[in-house]
C-alpha cells in the first residue's frame, strides 16, 4: 500500500510525542514531572516542521486512503493554526498547573490528544474519519475542564460539559448514520455525487440527516442555541483548559462543520444555509447580550466567545443563504477564525495573569490594574480591542473581511445579517471597553502596590507571541492574502 | 407462515403459564404456614448473614471493571483484521503489531501507576 | 431484508435514550441513557449496512469505531460521576446548580 508520509508526518510527530509523554510521565520521578511539558512543546515545534515542507513543496494536493484523508492548502492553514494554539495553551498551562501541583504528565497527554484530534479533523473527508477526529478532540477535554479535583465548581464543568458532550455526539452520530443511508457511501465526494439526484422517498429523509448533522455540531462549537453548556463548563474549568476550549476545540467544530456541509452537502446549501444563518444571528444578539450582565471576566469571555462564533460564521452563511460565492464566504470565516484565535488566547493570558495579580475573578476587582501593572493593562486593553474590532489591531480586519464577505454576497437575507452583525458590533464594543476603562480609568484599591515580580517566562512568552502577532496583523494584514487561496482548493478538490 | 402455525406456540405458552400459577395456588392452600425467625432467614443452615444483600462495593471493584471494559472493547479492532488478514499481509500485521503495542503501552502505565493493585486502602489518588 | 422495522426499533431506542437523559436524575442513569443513544445509532449502521450490500461492509467498520469510543467515553463518565461522587456524597445531576445553566 502506498502512502504519502509526509502528509501524515504531523499526526505521527504528536502521536509519539504523546506516547512519548506517557512513558516519560511513568518514569521521571515528581520533581523532574516538568520535563514532560518540555517534551510536549519540542513535539508541537517538531510537528510544524513537514507542515512548512507541505506548503513550500509544489503539490497541491495530497490525497491519502481512497481519499479519506486529504491534505491541501485548506487543511494546512488549519493545522498550522491548531499545532500554535495548541503550542500557545501549553505554555500558558506550565506555570498554572506547576503551582497547583496537579497531574502533569496527565494533564499535558490529554491536551496533545486534543490538539491530535483536531489535526484529523482539518485532514478528513470521510464521515468515519471526521468522527474519530471529533471524539479525539472533545474526550480529553471533558476530563480537563474537571482537573480541579477538589473543586465542585470544577466538578460540575466537567459534568455539564460531558453530559452534553455525549447527546450531542449521539446527534450527530444519528445524523452521520442516517447520511450513510441515504447515500450508501461514507467518503465526502461520494456522498455528495450520490445526493445529486436521491430518490424523491429519500428526500425528506436527507433534510433530517442534514438538520441532525447541523445540530450536532451547533453544541460543539457552542452556537446559540445549543450554548448553555459553554459559560458554565468555561467558569469552572482552569483557566489554560478555558483558553483551548474557546479557541482549538471551537474552531475544530467549526472546522468539521464547514467540512462536512462544504464538501459533502454543497449542492443540499438550501437545507443548510438557512440553518446557519439562524445559528449566526442568534449566537451574535444572544451572546453579546448576555456578555453585557456579567461581572466575572472569564464568563464575560465565555459569552463574548459565544457571540465570536455568530461574527465568525455571517460571512459563510451570508454566502450559503444567497447561493453564491460560498468559496469567498469561506475564506472571510476562516480568516476570522484564525485571527479571533490569536486574540483570544491573548485576552485568555492576560486573565491567567490579571487574576494572579489582583488575587479575583471579577472585573470590579480589576479596578487600577493599569496602574499596578502597566504592561499587563496595556496588553489588556490590546487583547479586549482587539476582540472588539478597534484598528489598527487585528480584530478589525477580521471584521473588516467579515462585513465585505457579507456584502458581497448580495441577497436580501445575507444584507440583513450583515445589518445585524454592524449592530451586534457596537453592543460589543461597550462591554469589551467596560473592562479597559476598569483597568486604566477607576481608582486601584487602597494598599495595593505596583507590581514588582514579572510573570512566569512561560506565560511571558505566550503573551508576547500573541501580541505580536495582534499587531503585526493588524498593521500588515496582506499576510492573510494566501488564505483565500487556501479555500479555492478546497473547491476544487470537492 | 400463517396465524395457525402459531397455535401450538400459543398452547404452549398458557400451559406453562397455568402450570405455575396452579402449583403456586395449590402450595398457598394446601401447605401449613407456621413461620419461625430461623425459616425465615435466607440461609435456613449455614452462617448467619450479618449485613444487608444489597452493599456497596468498594471502589477499586470499578475501577478494575472500568479498565476491562476499555481494554475489552479496544480490542474489537483486531476483528476487523482477523476477517482479512491474510489479503492484508506484512502491511496487516504491521498496522495491528502497532497497535498492539500502543494498548500495551496504555496496559503498563495502567499496572505501575497501581491502578490494578487490589490491596491499595485509600481510595484517594493515584500513588505518583 | 425488512430495514424499516430496525429503523423503527433504533428510532425508538433513540427517543427513549434522549428521554432518559433529560428526565433521570441519577447520573449513572444519565450515563446509561446515552449508551441508548448510541446502540441505536450502531442498529441504524448495521441495518443500512445489510440493506445496501455495499461492497467494503463501512456500515460495520462504522459501528465498530462507534462501540469502541462508546466504551471510552463511558469510561471518562464513570470516572467524572465518581469525582463527583467523593466530593459531593451524591450522583444526582439536579444538585449541580452552583452556576446556573
Amino acid at each position: 500500500m502506498q502512502i504519502d508520509w509526509l502528509a501524515i508526518a504531523p499526526e505521527i510527530v504528536v502521536a509519539v510525542t504523546i506516547l512519548g509523554v506517557l512513558a516519560a510521565d511513568l518514569v521521571l520521578p515528581r520533581p523532574l514531572k516538568y520535563w514532560t511539558a518540555t517534551l510536549a512543546v519540542v513535539g508541537l515545534t517538531l510537528a510544524v516542521v513537514p507542515l512548512i515542507l507541505m506548503a513550500a513543496s509544489s503539490v497541491e494536493t495530497r490525497s491519502l486512503f481512497e481519499g479519506s484523508y486529504v491534505v491541501d492548502d485548506f487543511a494546512l492553514v488549519l493545522k498550522g493554526l491548531f499545532l500554535i494554539a495548541g503550542y500557545l495553551v501549553v505554555l500558558m498551562s506550565v506555570s498554572y498547573i506547576e503551582s497547583d501541583r496537579y497531574y502533569q504528565g496527565e494533564y499535558y497527554l490529554l491536551l496533545l490528544s486534543s490538539v491530535l484530534g483536531s489535526l484529523v479533523i482539518a485532514s478528513a473527508r470521510d464521515l468515519i474519519v471526521l468522527f474519530i477526529g471529533v471524539e479525539l478532540t472533545t474526550g480529553p477535554l471533558f476530563m480537563l475542564a474537571g482537573w480541579r479535583k477538589g473543586d465542585i465548581r470544577s466538578n460540575e464543568a466537567s459534568l455539564k460539559f460531558f453530559i452534553l458532550g455525549v447527546l450531542s455526539t449521539a446527534i450527530l452520530l444519528w445524523g452521520m448514520a442516517m447520511l450513510y443511508g441515504v447515500s450508501g457511501e461514507v467518503r465526502f465526494d461520494q456522498i455528495r455525487s450520490a445526493l445529486a439526484d436521491p430518490s424523491p422517498a429519500a428526500q425528506p429523509l436527507v433534510g433530517l440527516a442534514i438538520l441532525f448533522v447541523l445540530v450536532g455540531f451547533a453544541f460543539k462549537v457552542s452556537a446559540v442555541p445549543f450554548h448553555f453548556w459553554a459559560p458554565d463548563t468555561y467558569e469552572g474549568a482552569p483557566t489554560p483548559v478555558t483558553a483551548y476550549l474557546s479557541v482549538s476545540s471551537k474552531a475544530a467544530g467549526f472546522v468539521a462543520l464547514f467540512v462536512t456541509v462544504y464538501v459533502a452537502l454543497r449542492d443540499r446549501v438550501d437545507i443548510w444555509g438557512p440553518g446557519l444563518w439562524a445559528l449566526a444571528a442568534l449566537s451574535m444578539t444572544i451572546g453579546n447580550l448576555a456578555a453585557l450582565r456579567q461581572s466575572n471576566i472569564v464568563r464575560l469571555l465565555a459569552y463574548s466567545s459565544i457571540a465570536q462564533a455568530g461574527f465568525m460564521l455571517v460571512p459563510f452563511a451570508a454566502a450559503s443563504v444567497a447561493g453564491e460565492q460560498l468559496a469567498e464566504g469561506l475564506a472571510a470565516t476562516v480568516v476570522y477564525l484564525v485571527i479571533y484565535a490569536l486574540m483570544n488566547l491573548g485576552a485568555f493570558a492576560v486573565v491567567i495573569q490579571g487574576a494572579r495579580r489582583t488575587g479575583t475573578g471579577d472585573i470590579d476587582g480589576w479596578a487600577g490594574l493599569g496602574r499596578i501593572d502597566p504592561r499587563l493593562g496595556v496588553l489588556a486593553a490590546v487583547f479586549f480591542f482587539s476582540l472588539a474590532g478597534i484598528p489598527p489591531l487585528a480584530g478589525w480586519f477580521a471584521k473588516f473581511v467579515m462585513f465585505r464577505a457579507a456584502i458581497a454576497a448580495g441577497s436580501a437575507a445575507a444584507t440583513s445579517l450583515a445589518v445585524i452583525a454592524a449592530i451586534n458590533a457596537v453592543i460589543a464594543l461597550y462591554y469589551y471597553a467596560r473592562v479597559a476603562k476598569v483597568v486604566w480609568f477607576d481608582e486601584a484599591p487602597a494598599g495595593a502596590e505596583p507590581a514588582t515580580e514579572p510573570p512566569a517566562a512561560s506565560l511571558a512568552l505566550t503573551l508576547g507571541i500573541a501580541a505580536v502577532a495582534t499587531v503585526v496583523v493588524g498593521v500588515f494584514p496582506a499576510v492573510f492574502a494566501v488564505f483565500g487561496e487556501a479555500t479555492r482548493v478546497l473547491l476544487a478538490s470537492g | 407462515m400463517t396465524l395457525a402455525d402459531y397455535l401450538p406456540l400459543a398452547l404452549m405458552g398458557i400451559l406453562a403459564a397455568g402450570f405455575v400459577a396452579v402449583s403456586l395456588v395449590a402450595s398457598r392452600l394446601f401447605s401449613p404456614n407456621r413461620p419461625t425467625p430461623e425459616k425465615l432467614a435466607p440461609y435456613e443452615c449455614g452462617i448467619i448473614p450479618e449485613t444487608e444483600a444489597t452493599q456497596r462495593f468498594p471502589v477499586k471493584f470499578y475501577l478494575v471493571a472500568m479498565l476491562f471494559v476499555i481494554f475489552d472493547v479496544e480490542i474489537v479492532f483486531l476483528f476487523a483484521w482477523a476477517t482479512r488478514w491474510l489479503e492484508l499481509g506484512w502491511y496487516g500485521i504491521a498496522a495491528a503489531g502497532l497497535f498492539t503495542l500502543f494498548v500495551l503501552e496504555t496496559l503498563v502505565y495502567v499496572w505501575k501507576r497501581g491502578a490494578l493493585d487490589w490491596n491499595v486502602k485509600t481510595s484517594g489518588p493515584l500513588p505518583a | 431484508m425488512i430495514l424499516p422495522q430496525f429503523l423503527i426499533l433504533a428510532a425508538a431506542l433513540f427517543s427513549l435514550g434522549v428521554y432518559g437523559l433529560l428526565v433521570r436524575r441519577n447520573a449513572v442513569m444519565v450515563l446509561l441513557a446515552v449508551e441508548l443513544m448510541l446502540a441505536a445509532v450502531n442498529i441504524n449502521l448495521v441495518a443500512f449496512e445489510a440493506a445496501l450490500r455495499t461492497s467494503q461492509a463501512v456500515g460495520q467498520v462504522f459501528a465498530i469505531f462507534v462501540i469502541t469510543v462508546a466504551a471510552a467515553e463511558v469510561g471518562i463518565g464513570l470516572a467524572i460521576v465518581l469525582m463527583i461522587f467523593r466530593n459531593r456524597q451524591s450522583a444526582n445531576v439536579d444538585e449541580f446548580d452552583l452556576m446556573k445553566w
